[in-house]
């Protein structure tokens, strides 16, 4: 049988190498921000012309504004987004003229945001989450102990800022859907983690088992392991299902879910009890015994 | 039948009969109270965030602020800076802390050379926040007004209104909604002191009249689009109290020109050929049948406080939500079934209990959901698999925790391996649900869409969990589950 914790030092680098690597690829490549956060038009058009000629059409608008084209995969729908600039109204006007003009663009969908309220779109869904970080920190404390508190947030925050790294690697827009389909993925990794603590939490309670505290983590994750594997698989099974047969607009963030599911799942197997152990608690449980 | 004696059993029946009750309006054309509704995104619309201005509310505050001031104590007073100053050289021993947060302030300095106030936050925000609801009703009666029945409107935050209305794009109501529509009457002035030129752009007539109106269009009762010579014209007449008004203004001013501002526009300058005493008027300008009704209706239903501002707007055609629902449905509907094809090959006659488990948790979310008039968005949907999906979570916990008491020979395989299962299910999905609860306090729009239907979901899931799958467990002995290894 694998001994999970034996993997410990190795797991830590490998996640740090990938937490490196995520700094690296957003600040190279930056985040591809949707208008819910840098404010701007949006239009997804159904149409058989191409990205370029999309392009030169909105070229007929003297302006500077930057202005990107996109083809959705596998289908014939493409995202158009403009940046914002002064004067929006009379350019939003110009605008929904000169789609008007073009009917062989079937409009969609059409979104307009304000850069200042992108602006406080940013703060609230800020307070949202790490409100309910607070929440969910509070909460393992108040159950278990503070070391799984620091350790399963630890986690949590782990697969989301990878996953960030993901999206910024393969260009995937961030808007404020693609902020629920984190908080889906936070949501994974914390009741994934939470099984785990639960496990071990009943090991070391119990005065019979002698066992040391690297057998208690390993037997957790060992009694648990076709739980985990069962989960993921079935999760992973419903999500390349919903890749495959969503709406064109919904085809990149179930592919998201995978990746978060996939480190989500090595997180709470190869990290989060071990930090448990490195914060002390195997201390707190032998001061306790004797 | 010993099932019939067990508690679960007859709670199971009256869930289902719960889920029924409440799931069958939704497929009624009867008009019900319980309702699931779907969000724009689902089934076609267009949005519009309305933003009220916050800075120039402040300033009308504190310009009738200073009106108060001389009206009850004859007081001078000045503003910079959104305070007020009021200097020493006048009698304040008046102005006490109790005046002064009488009228929404408090004193920020007393010295020598007077006492500067400002506003007191939490009235102020309080004031705007009504004023919002006000403008609410305002921008109510204005879409009504053009005839769209299905609209939604609420107020966001302290300042902000979100109008969602379904079905296709009118053109009229971004028109209708982002006027103020503040109309003035002014009489002619010569003179430079007080006074202000209007014009208008399109016609190139400009006039100098008096700065301050005469006559607002707060009195205005009633407008309405007629034809003058096949020209459509704006007619509109005002309540007793500004019929009054206007006779006065009209028969002491005969021969001289007055203008009609909207929005800081002039409109048209008429010259006053006689006393007007009927109370009404009518505005003639450039305008289209559309554009005469609009501005009918935006004068019936009133002005709004300060000037709006469109901060966010979205249109989605009713084709894509039509298509996205249909094709979201087959491939919730193809998971769901992958699953649980799945679950019953790994787990024989448990994978089927659940199968029932999960089909009866998705009962219960949509009960819920139509019970509490949910709406119910693209994210909402994420909620839902992340449900499903913690719900089957649920299921191997406690069919993995019954293997292994049998494997172990404990004494109550079944009852205690369901109960520490339990125990952990409640750990995870509390922590998600308290997650969600405050995502869905704090959060906006998509976010607050997920979480409505995780915090359901959640909640159905262990419900479900609790009653009827360990149901399932209680009636089925240890062999047929398939667990006994």
């Amino acid at each position: 049988m694998m001994n999970f914790y034996s993997y410990k030092k190795k797991s830590y680098l490998a996640s740090l190498i990938l937490i490196a690597l995520t700094i690296v690829i957003v600040f190279v490549k930056g985040l591809n921000l949707g208008i819910d956060f840098k404010g701007g038009l949006n239009f997804e058009v159904r149409t058989n012309l191409s990205n370029e000629q999309i392009f030169e059409t909105f070229q007929e608008i003297n302006t500077n504004r930057e202005i990107i084209v996109k083809k959705e995969i596998g289908s014939d729908v493409h995202t158009i987004r403009i940046e914002t600039g002064n004067d929006n109204a009379s350019f939003i006007e110009e605008i929904n003229q000169l789609i008007e003009d073009h009917p062989e663009m079937n409009v969609l969908i059409s979104e307009y945001i304000e850069p200042t309220f992108s602006d406080e779109l940013i703060k609230n869904s800020l307070y949202a989450m790490v409100s309910s970080l607070l929440v969910i920190a509070f909460y393992i404390w108040i159950r278990f102990d503070w070391q799984f508190a620091a350790s399963g947030i630890f986690a949590l925050l782990h697969d989301v800022f990878i996953t960030v790294g993901f999206m910024s690697l393969f260009n995937i827009e961030f808007n404020l859907t693609m902020i629920a389909a984190l908080l889906l993925i936070a949501g994974y990794s914390i009741n994934d983690t939470i099984v785990l603590f639960d496990r071990l939490r009943s090991l070391t309670s119990d005065e019979n088992n002698k066992d040391s505290f690297s057998n208690n983590v390993n037997n957790s994750i060992q009694l648990n392991l076709r739980r985990t594997i069962l989960t993921s698989f079935t999760t992973i099974l419903a999500l390349i299902c919903l890749v495959l047969l969503a709406p064109v607009n919904l085809t990149e963030m179930p592919i998201v879910f995978i990746f978060g599911v996939l480190i989500g799942t090595y997180s709470s197997l190869f990290l989060a009890l071990s930090i448990v152990g490195d914060l002390n608690y195997e201390a707190v449980l032998k001061a306790r015994d004797s | 039948m010993s099932f019939l004696k067990q508690w679960r059993f007859w709670l199971s029946l009256l869930l289902i009969g719960f889920c029924f009750y409440f799931i069958q309006p939704n497929f009624n054309s009867k008009n019900s109270d319980f309702k699931l509704n779907f969000g724009l995104d689902i089934q076609g619309g267009y949005s519009y965030l309305l933003e009220l201005n916050e800075n120039e509310f402040k300033q009308n505050l504190l310009i009738k602020t200073v009106q108060a001031l001389e009206s009850s104590y004859g007081l001078q007073s000045d503003i910079s800076n959104n305070q007020i100053f009021i200097s020493s050289d006048q009698n304040i021993d008046l102005l006490n802390n109790l005046t002064i947060q009488s009228l929404g302030f408090e004193i920020i300095e007393r010295n020598d050379s007077g006492v500067l106030i400002g506003l007191l936050e939490q009235n102020f925000n309080q004031s705007l926040s009504e004023m919002t609801l006000n403008a609410v009703e305002i921008v109510r009666s204005r879409v009504d007004f053009l005839g769209n029945k299905e609209l939604s409107l609420q107020k966001v935050g302290l300042n902000k209104i979100l109008l969602e209305i379904p079905g296709n794009l009118d053109s009229n109501v971004k028109d209708v909604i982002s006027k103020t529509a503040k109309l003035t009457l002014h009489l002619e002035k010569q003179t430079l002191v007080n006074s202000k030129v209007f014009f208008n752009e399109e016609t190139g007539e400009e006039v100098r009249v008096q700065e301050i109106p005469n006559l607002t269009g707060d009195y205005i009762q009633d407008a309405a689009l007629q034809y003058n010579q096949n020209e459509p014209v704006v007619s509109f007449s005002f309540n007793k109290e500004g019929s009054d008004l206007f006779a006065k203004m009209t028969s002491e001013n005969v021969g001289s020109r007055f203008a009609i501002v909207l929005d800081g526009a002039l409109i048209t300058a008429p010259v006053i050929r006689e006393a007007i005493t009927g109370g009404s008027g009518q505005i003639s300008g450039n305008f289209t049948n559309e554009s005469a009704n609009n501005l009918a209706i935006i004068l019936k239903s009133g002005s709004l406080p300060t000037e709006i501002k469109i901060i966010q707007e979205k249109q989605v055609g009713p084709s894509l939500g039509r298509e996205g629902v249909k094709k979201g449905i087959y491939a919730s509907l193809i998971a769901l079934i992958a699953i649980t094809l799945f679950m019953i090959a790994y787990y024989k006659v448990s994978g089927l209990f659940t199968a029932l488990t999960i089909i009866s948790c998705l009962g219960l979310l949509f009960a819920l959901m139509s019970l509490l008039n949910t709406t119910l968005t693209l994210p909402g949907v994420i909620g839902i698999v992340l449900t499903i999906g913690m719900c089957v979570d649920a299921n191997v916990l406690v069919f993995e925790r019954i293997r292994e008491n049998y494997k172990n020979n404990l004494e109550n395989p079944k009852a205690d391996g369901f109960g520490s299962a339990y125990v952990t299910i409640l750990d995870s999905n509390l922590t998600t649900l308290f997650a969600a609860i405050f995502l869905f306090a704090f959060g906006f729009g998509p976010i607050r869409g997920f979480s409505i239907s995780l915090i359901i979901g959640i909640i159905s899931s262990l419900i479900v969990t609790y009653i009827i799958l360990k149901f399932f467990i209680d009636i089925t002995s240890g062999k047929y589950l398939g667990l006994n290894k």
